[in-house]
């Protein structure tokens, strides 16, 4: 030994085991802040893949002309730029290629970069005249391939012959609404307009900026620049969103709670490292007094706790930085078995330097801040206090147990617990922290449920509608596509408009009918009512919305045609995730009712669907849904359209993983941080009074009623920490379930009785264990050795 | 009327050349009522001979009766509870409970046997200790006589056959001192209770019946080696 703090190591050494609680915390938070920030970073980065898929990587579009399409060029801001135009996008304008209306696209060959979801998979982009790329499903709907050549026919009657030299991948926009593509370059984009229209292509160019580069400065100064009116410019809101430079009020207000819950997340962890660090300094106590007894000055006693704490971080952070990389990999390498394809862009073995960096800061310093008061209480003791064997461990009690409503172990247990108000604080509001952290969180859960359609179990995979809005599809239909062995459901829906008289007033209600399957599936979302009585013909079930319903029971009278009919609301329905009509929209966007088939026969008259939605069995092929394809087009003839949806839910379905990953896994590390902290907590304070426990075994007291103390004092700090929590937790959990779910869908707040039946189970789970550690300390502890 | 029989104890802490046989082969006796004090150099063994008779630590060979009951043959639990209803213990650093106040540090022996304990025979030794003022005082708010007052009130209330105390008076001054052996002694005499106190200070053997002395482990009788 050099130097007095030389002894630090040498202390370390003889104490290691003494230590180890404090160690065991600074890992636990460390790992804990790493994985919460790595998890985010990570779900950040597979939304970010996602958007980028679904709607490519482009941050602003701007309609520009010739001129501004230079100038914008010659921006240095500009990484990537793109032209692109479109004809035809509303599949309703006349151009044809066979008898199918086709969309064009135009656009420099520099976007395939920007929209990776229209990856040209065979052949050349086409590059010179009278040459084009057609997408997958003109493939297989017109029998072409490269080398073929491809005829549109235009409004005008004209035709136009194309070389096909590539086919692109569909993407889930054209997959859904069944269309044929054709994709030309700028040059025959540009004349074909200008045939057309008889004016210039109007054309947008789609920016992608340098990295760092203030997006909506730049956007600001490009337009101001080149005149481009703020109706010209257009947003890709999802990427700009999770580049955090999205100035939209909502994003902004959930960047606001995204940073609360993260602050309140690293706030639990911090007080993990706090409360164990304050107890084993608190424990040696007179260690600290007899080095100042020994001449050492208050100012080095400081110094010497601040080494010891730097001693423990540097084996601690590292241990708890790659515990956290670890869980991070096995997240990412989940997320991609969970979603092969959607998720082969994220790399397994990433390391989120974020996460990594929030780790390392917080774990210095909170182990720094936590250092700071008990290195000060230690150099506070007097010398004479601490060769006294009075410095205690253990605050001085102020009041006496209560021996008389409990039995003296138990009695002694609760007083540990209760004895100090500021422990007692610390420690259940700790445990209360937890559960209110857990409460608020699992909101964003409900939230998922709701905001996420095709996660449900009854999304379709692919679904044929007649285009004229009738219920013209056979009824037997669905059961014969049901048959075949790649698809695992089908199911029809007919629908028809009916007029629903009430108060002197007359509005229009969609009727939509259900089976038995899928009034299953609208069980959870049935707010009021019954559903047996809807399934049975009794009565309809409403769509929720906001504005004036009628009451479950009341009756309405319902003009069908010509028709009149009295049914009753059996019930309210939150929300109606099925869709009708075109492009999946329900139409008329008016109000919206459920009944069963035999009510509908009976109010319309018709057996017929109007929709009937297929489900997939896993690996199904293009060829079996074309066979399935022509198979209703055969059935139903012409008039039939159709709606592939395997992309788009894949893609939804991707985005529902992760988010679900990431909301389940912070739900995980907010239960781990209630459960090592309870854990914690009972061990640091059964190791705080090992000396009385000592005392007590000589004078008596048996291992199994000093375990009983120790449960006394458990449950309190729980009973406490519960009922806190609780106080806390569910006006925060009612709140935030108002303000994410309610008030977009109507569902009323509940108790949440299974998110506390968990967080309860965990903390018991923890006390139970928690008793366990010490219990066993006890049992093995010597009383000559401890008093 | 024996009370206490230690035969042939024996106990040995580390091994090979570390190996340091603190009690060895130590075989005494002691009647009802006898009051014995146990003197010897630091590290002669005293203490660890005590801890052996009362169970707080476990001997390698030998015997301790005590009413005829071999303390050293029975299970961890049951010599627990056969140490609170027989031997009272009074230490150097008293180790009452800080959360109990005088009275409830008096009768814990009797609360960890859920027993109820008799009102006049509380208000008797607090009046015997002279903490009869003092009674819902916490341990923190006392003074070190009146502490180990208190330590002598719990070891005395369960009216244990046998009061070990390991250097009573060594944290006390010296007017505190000679109140805690007079307090003993006079216990001693009217519970007709048997006291084994360990000490350094010669001045206060002059109470007891009996005097041993501890050198390197072996016990003897001053005026000839016990047997």
């Amino acid at each position: 030994m050099t130097h007095y703090l030389d002894l630090v190591t040498a202390s370390a050494k003889q104490h290691k085991k003494q230590s180890r609680m404090t160690r065991l915390c600074i890992v636990l938070a460390v790992f804990l802040v790493t994985v919460i920030f790595s998890m985010a970073d990570m779900e950040m980065r597979s939304q970010m893949a996602q958007a980028v898929k679904s709607d490519g990587s482009w941050h602003v579009g701007f309609g520009v002309d010739e001129e501004q399409w230079a100038l914008l060029a010659a921006r240095p801001e500009v990484e990537k730029l793109a032209r692109y135009g479109s004809l035809n996008y509303h599949l309703r304008d006349g151009w044809f290629m066979g008898d199918y209306e086709t969309g064009i696209c135009g656009f420099d060959r520099e976007l395939l970069d920007i929209f990776p979801a229209a990856e040209i998979i065979e052949g050349e982009f086409p590059s010179g005249p009278g040459e084009t790329v057609i997408n997958e499903l003109t493939r297989i709907k017109l029998g072409l391939g490269i080398g073929d050549t491809a005829v549109l026919r235009t409004p005008r009657g004209d035709l136009r012959e194309y070389r096909i030299t590539g086919i692109a991948s569909d993407t889930a926009l054209t997959a859904k609404h069944d269309a044929c593509m054709m994709f030309l370059n700028l040059e025959d984009f540009g004349q074909l307009y200008r045939e057309d229209t008889g004016e210039a292509k109007e054309l947008v160019a789609f920016v992608v900026y340098r990295p760092f580069c203030n997006i909506q400065k730049a956007t600001e100064e490009i337009c101001c620049q080149l005149g481009i009116e703020q109706g010209m410019v257009r947003q890709n809101v999802k990427v700009i969103t999770l580049m955090f430079q999205s100035r939209d009020s909502y994003m902004m207000g959930f960047y606001f709670v995204a940073a609360v819950l993260a602050v309140l997340v690293m706030a639990a962890g911090v007080l993990m490292i706090t409360s164990s660090m304050n107890s084993d300094i608190a424990r040696r106590t007179e260690f600290f007094g007899m080095l100042r007894c020994l001449g050492a000055t208050g100012k080095q006693v400081i110094r010497f706790v601040r080494r010891e704490a730097l001693g423990w971080c540097k084996s601690a952070i590292p241990a708890g930085v790659l515990a956290g990389v670890a869980v991070t990999w096995g997240l990412c390498g989940m997320l991609r078995l969970l979603s092969p394809g959607l998720f082969d862009g994220m790399p397994v073995l990433g390391i989120s330097l974020p996460g990594v960096g929030a780790g390392v800061v917080i774990g210095l310093t909170t182990v720094f801040l936590a250092a700071k008061r008990p290195a000060r209480r230690a150099a506070g003791v007097s010398p004479l206090t601490a060769v006294s064997g009075n410095a205690g461990t253990v605050q001085a009690a102020k009041r006496a147990a209560n021996t008389w409503l409990f039995r003296v172990d138990t009695a002694l247990g609760v007083h540990h617990a209760i004895g100090s108000r500021k422990t007692l604080f610390l420690v259940t509001g700790s445990f209360a922290f937890s559960i209110l952290l857990f409460l608020s969180f699992s909101t964003a859960i409900d939230f998922m449920y709701h905001a996420i359609t095709p996660l449900r179990p009854s999304a379709p995979d692919y679904y044929g509608y007649s285009g004229d809005t009738s219920n013209s599809m056979p009824g037997e239909l669905a059961a014969e596509l049901g048959e075949y062995p790649f698809v695992k459901r089908a199911f029809g829906r007919s629908c028809g408009e009916a007029v629903w008289q009430t108060e002197g007033e007359q509005r229009v209600l969609t009727v939509i009918s259900y089976d038995e399957q899928q009034f299953q599936w609208a069980k959870k979302g049935l707010l009021e009512g019954s559903l047996p009585d809807a399934v049975e013909g009794r009565g309809l079930l409403l769509a929720w919305h906001e504005g004036d319903l009628p009451s479950v029971g009341d009756s309405v009278f319902l003009l069908c045609g010509e028709d009149g009919r009295e049914t009753s609301v059996a019930g309210i329905l939150s929300d109606v995730p099925f869709t009708y009509g075109t492009g999946g929209d329900t139409g008329s966007g008016g109000e919206l009712a459920i009944c069963s088939e035999d009510l509908f026969r009976e109010l319309f008259g018709e057996t017929g669907y109007a929709v009937i939605d297929i489900q997939f069995r896993p690996g199904v092929t293009d060829a079996q849904v074309q066979e399935l394809r022509r198979t209703v087009e055969s059935r139903c003839g012409e008039g039939i359209a159709f709606s592939d949806r395997r992309i788009s839910n894949r893609e939804v379905k991707g985005a529902g993983y992760s988010l679900a990953v990431f909301l389940y896994g912070f739900l995980a590390v907010i239960a781990l941080i209630a459960f090592f902290n309870i854990v914690n907590c009972i061990a640091m304070s059964v190791s705080a009074r090992m000396r009385e426990y000592g005392a007590m075994r000589a004078v008596g007291m048996t291992v199994r009623q000093l375990v009983r103390m120790v449960w006394g004092e458990a449950l309190t700090y729980t009973f406490f920490g519960v009922i806190f929590g609780c106080l806390g937790g569910l006006p925060l959990n009612r709140l935030l379930f108002g303000w994410l779910v309610t008030e977009r869908w109507g569902d009323a707040w509940e108790m949440p009785g299974r998110e506390l039946l968990v967080i309860l189970s965990v903390m018991a789970c923890a006390v139970f264990l928690a008793v366990r550690g010490p219990a066993r300390q006890i049992r093995g502890m010597s009383v000559v050795e401890t008093l | 009327m024996e009370i206490l029989k230690v035969d042939n104890l024996r106990k040995v802490y580390g091994s090979g050349e570390a190996k340091v046989e603190a009690v060895k082969n130590v075989s005494f006796s002691m009647q009802k009522g006898e009051f014995g004090a146990v003197v010897g150099a630091s590290g002669s063994g005293k203490s660890t001979l005590l801890n052996c008779i009362g169970g707080l630590d476990n001997a390698d060979s030998g015997r301790v009766y005590l009413n005829g009951k071999d303390i050293l043959a029975m299970g961890e639990n049951e010599r627990t509870v056969f140490r609170r209803q027989n031997i009272g213990f009074i230490f150097q650093a008293f180790h009452l409970i800080p959360e109990l106040d005088v009275e409830q540090n008096i009768i814990f022996p009797l609360l960890l046997d859920y027993r109820k304990p008799d009102r006049e025979q509380v208000e008797e030794l607090l009046e015997v200790l002279g903490l009869q003022d003092r009674r819902r005082h916490l341990p923190g708010q006392l003074s070190g006589g009146q502490q180990q007052r208190v330590a002598i009130g719990r070891a005395l209330v369960a009216r244990p056959a046998l009061i070990l105390a390991d250097e009573p008076t060594g944290n006390l001054d010296s007017q505190s001192s000679q109140d805690v052996m007079d307090l003993l002694c006079k216990a001693s005499r009217r519970y007709s209770q048997t006291v084994l106190m360990i000490t350094h200070n010669m001045n206060l053997t002059s109470a007891a019946d009996r005097v041993f002395r501890v050198t390197d482990g072996v016990l003897e009788e001053l005026g000839g080696v016990q047997q």
